[in-house]
């Protein structure tokens, strides 16, 4: 009995499919008449793929109203680039809670020597501060244009997300000149240590030591460090110019250069986002003693022994171990773990 | 701290730098999104020389004469404003 019912469904598949071959191309062969009073949107689209027309005004663009390039476009920013984001930016917040609950925080193994050397200038560090205070404003303020309205909008109402969206608006694009500035100087100020050596290439092999527990040598900045300082400033050109080129409508693009910029602007952003997520997470919960560096300038010389051996040694080679241990340290020496 | 707060006085200034910048470079909306090749002025268009001002509404449709065009002021209306002068 079953038999005869499964031929029975083969039989009516293969007839339905022979009718719906036989239907389909006169369906589609369908003449539309595009200025018909009851033409519709769809017809138009199936049949000739865009909807364009007739305009009095120079700006010929605006005589396309719908392509398919548009479409295109449009499916991106509503529907690929969420996904990408959600995956990119979750994913890695999942990554590391998952990380910081197996490994734990990375400690200074020897504890703090209570004698802390000097890491960054005030310089280095205010390019730095205004660097990353603009991208988190700019993080937050950008993904309100891919997230807002399904994240936002349902929770402060329509009127409420209009005015924030705004001035989001706005404080996107001013600081997008500051955060320039700043990805500009740390480009110069930071180039010289950050190209890659075969240190970086054994640091990488052993995984930083995070895993593992050893520590292998490195300069000024490790391989992890240098691959945030290139993400920085690749990633970070990439969205200045493709910001730019959006700030600035038709200054030397197309519908279609701008459509391209958008989608360059909003795929490298959120990446960025999510890569700054994990440098913030090693720079704060990941590693004790590393925010020092950034927040006093100043490091713990066990720390400086313990995860960048080689530049302890240039900075005692140049300036004496005696000069480096007079620096005071703010925060006390503790025993040995 | 001091760095941050350093930070935070070079972004107010570079940032509005940037304001008068993209201010400088870019143009109001409202005249951003405005033709320059199909806007006319019917009072310009009917302002000929000699011709009494305010023009009434029945003046400006009627249909000019040949031998008036000769007369037709072509130079800016008085109040006129700067985008209308772009324009035309």
């Amino acid at each position: 009995m079953a038999m005869v019912y499964a031929r029975i469904r083969l039989v009516a598949t293969a007839i339905a499919l022979l009718v719906l071959a036989a239907v389909a191309p006169v369906a589609a062969q369908q003449p539309v008449n595009p200025t018909a009073d009851a033409v519709k949107e769809q017809q138009l689209l199936q049949q000739f793929k865009r909807i364009q027309g007739l305009g009095t005004i120079p700006d010929i663009k605006s005589y396309t109203i719908e392509q398919p390039q548009g479409r295109q476009w449009e499916h991106y920013h509503e529907a690929v680039l969420p996904w990408i984001g959600t995956i990119a930016m979750l994913g890695m917040i999942v990554l590391l809670l998952i990380f910081f609950l197996v490994r734990g925080m990375v400690r200074i193994k020897a504890g703090r020597s209570g004698v802390n050397i000097v890491r960054f200038t005030a310089l280095e560090r205010s390019v730095h501060w205004m660097t990353a205070t603009c991208f988190i404003l700019m993080a937050l303020t950008g993904l309100n244009i891919t997230f807002g309205k399904v994240a936002l909008l349902p929770l402060i109402g329509p009127s409420a997300f209009s005015k924030w969206s705004l001035a989001a608006k706005y404080a996107h694009n001013f600081l997008s000149f500051p955060f320039t500035l700043g990805v500009i100087l740390i480009f110069c100020m930071w180039l010289a240590g950050n190209i890659p050596n075969r240190v970086d290439v054994e640091w990488l092999k052993r995984g930083g030591g995070i895993v593992s527990g050893d520590d292998p040598p490195a300069y000024r900045f490790n391989g992890g460090q240098k691959g945030v300082y290139w993400i920085v400033v690749l990633g970070g050109t990439l969205v200045a110019v493709s910001g730019y080129v959006l700030m600035f409508p038709f200054y030397g693009t197309t519908i279609a250069g701008m459509q391209l910029a958008q989608m360059v602007h909003g795929t490298v952003a959120v990446l960025f986002v999510a890569a700054m997520i994990a440098h913030v997470y090693i720079g704060t919960i990941g590693m004790q003693g590393a925010f020092e560096a950034m927040g006093e300038g100043t490091v713990d010389l066990n720390w400086a022994k313990q995860h960048h051996r080689l530049w302890l040694e240039e900075e005692q080679a140049r300036v004496g171990p005696a000069e480096l241990e007079r620096q005071p340290s703010p925060t006390p020496a503790t025993p040995t773990a | 701290m001091r760095a941050f707060l350093l930070a935070c006085l070079a972004i107010v200034i570079v940032g509005t730098g940037g304001y008068f910048f993209v201010n400088a470079m870019q143009q109001p909306s409202g005249v951003a999104f405005t033709t320059d090749g199909a806007r006319i002025d019917t009072n310009w268009a009917w302002r000929s020389t000699g011709t009494k001002e305010p023009i009434t509404p029945s003046e400006e449709c009627d249909v000019r004469k040949p031998w008036g065009w000769f007369f037709v002021d072509f130079g800016k209306p008085r109040g006129e404003s700067a985008v209308c002068r772009i324009s035309q």
